[in-house]
């Protein structure tokens, strides 16, 4: 009767493909992640949630090291894809970026044509040998962005003339061009409509059969609706991570319990 | 986690309609009480006008929880709660859902003592039946304190009360067998005193029910252990000899 109660949805024990320890983020004197550890796990969608400023999207930059353009931002702690150390000198940060994604808030399509803002990866990455083989690697990503019918007659049409939806599944398929092994998504549905939203959500949920999924969302639905673990952060500092039925059903702590529910606490 | 050491929603309108649900249940606990004894001792007054009140009450009660589910599915439709928010909709629907069966039982209590006060009184049954029904109005009455208050042990003190519950069915049981073996005569009287008995001996499993929820609301997680159970007249016949 019990065998897979909602609380212990795909409780499977996976891989782990990040891990952090002691993570600590500086903005100069301002100290933005508080000795974080965490493990996130393969083929998994993972949910940050937390009020603006609990450093959700501070950490979530930290794993593909988008902080390293910041000047001012110092970060500290172990950072491990697969058990290497992406802080290491040796690293090359466009890389690692190949290999860990990132899509943002706002759709960015670059201002060239839908084909363009796909290859465009592959091409710098070297992915292909030829024409045919880009034109390959191009349909099959935007096929997994979900938006390969849409625009399949117009490849050639500027990728900032589609719909915001359409542009936030171009970018997704940008993203995932390169054959990344972990998608971090930055509030990637906050500017999309419901219907839009659910196209993305149906699409994250495919993309975790092969990726390693993290979301920032201040929707704490969208969060439970699509992640099967979620970590709640609050003031620099990771209060609690677990099953995501688990979280929204009966988190252990306080500060949990008051964001989720809306509680002033 | 208690409710008290919970803030306020910072929504204020999302606290109003979670309390006013509970008010609901609140309401028809009490209702449901007072049917209880209500019924009871109308078959020991032998009093066919409060039976009557009892038989007409119940539609207040099932209003009640058509009403309590009403605010849930709302309340769940339109502020999607979660957590702690999520687990009180949840166990106000069930606890409703209990009460409306306890006030059906005490319904048919009523409508068998209708049809008991046409027939001579069994010596002394009826006083016991009476002294049943109020083991299970205290228990319900303290499964609801339970649930206002948040308290586990009282929950849990009211789970493990419905073992003395079953040993009075059992007992009564006994009695009504021995009577009809006694005097054919005694059947008709005492089959709708049984059922009376088994009636209250379910009011008693659907207030477990309701502490269990209770127990579910603050910890999250339901009860594991196996409560003691003592109706053994289904299994074991010997026992009811």
């Amino acid at each position: 009767m019990y065998d897979n109660p909602l609380t212990k949805r795909d409780a499977v024990t996976k891989e782990v493909k990040i891990s952090a320890r002691g993570c600590q983020v500086y903005y100069g004197d301002t100290h933005a992640i508080k000795d974080v550890d965490v493990d996130i796990e393969d083929k998994t969608v993972t949910a940050f949630i937390g009020p603006s400023g609990c450093g959700k999207s501070t950490f979530l930059r930290c794993l593909n090291r988008m902080n390293d353009t910041i000047d001012v931002c110092r970060v500290e702690g172990d950072i491990r894809l697969d058990g290497e150390d992406i802080y290491d000198p040796k690293v090359d940060p466009v890389q690692l970026r190949a290999k860990v994604g990132m899509v943002f808030q706002k759709p960015n399509p670059f201002p060239k044509s839908i084909y363009d803002n796909v290859a465009y990866g592959p091409k710098i990455h070297g992915m292909s040998r030829n024409k045919a083989e880009l034109d390959e690697i191009v349909e099959r990503a935007l096929r997994r962005g979900a938006i390969w019918d849409e625009v399949k007659d117009r490849l050639d049409a500027p990728g900032t003339g589609l719909s915001g939806g359409q542009q936030q599944r171009l970018c997704i398929a940008r993203a995932v061009a390169t054959e990344p092994e972990v998608l971090l998504m930055d509030e990637p549905c906050s500017a999309l409509d419901p219907i839009a939203t659910a196209q993305v959500e149906e699409l994250i949920d495919e993309l975790r059969e092969q990726y390693s999924v993290v979301i920032v969302t201040h929707s704490m639905q969208q969060a439970a609706r699509v992640s099967q673990k979620t970590a709640f952060f609050h003031l620099g500092n990771l209060v609690e991570y677990g099953e995501t039925g688990q979280i929204f059903t009966n988190p252990q702590d306080p500060r949990t319990e008051s964001y989720i529910t809306g509680r002033i606490g | 986690m208690s409710e008290s050491t919970k803030g306020p929603h910072i929504v204020r309108s999302y606290d109003r309609d979670l309390e006013a649900i509970q008010a609901l249940i609140m309401k028809m606990g009490g209702l449901v009480e007072a049917a209880i004894l209500e019924s009871a001792n109308s078959l020991e007054a032998r009093d066919e006008e409060q039976a009557e009140r009892v038989r007409k009450g119940d539609k207040a009660i099932d209003a009640l929880e058509e009403q309590v589910n009403e605010e849930a599915a709302r309340l769940l439709a339109l502020r999607q709660p979660s957590a702690g928010d999520l687990r009180t909709v949840l166990t106000v629907m069930k606890i409703s859902a209990n009460l409306e069966r306890v006030g059906d039982y005490a319904k048919n209590m009523a409508k068998r003592t209708g049809v008991l006060l046409q027939m001579a009184p069994i010596e002394g049954s009826s006083g016991a039946i009476r002294r049943m029904a109020k083991a299970v109005e205290i228990m319900l009455k303290d499964a609801l304190d339970a649930y206002i208050q948040r308290d586990v042990e009282l929950a849990q003190d009211v789970r493990l009360r419905d073992h003395e519950v079953d040993q009075m069915y059992n007992a009564l049981f006994r009695e009504f067998l021995t009577f009809m073996m006694e005097d054919p005569r005694n059947i008709t009287a005492c089959m709708h005193l049984h059922f009376i008995a088994k009636n209250i001996e379910r009011m008693g499993d659907h207030v477990t029910s309701i502490a269990e929820q209770v127990i579910y609301l603050v910890t999250g997680e339901l009860p594991e252990d196996e409560r003691p159970k003592a109706d053994r007249t289904a299994i074991d016949p010997t026992t009811a000899q």
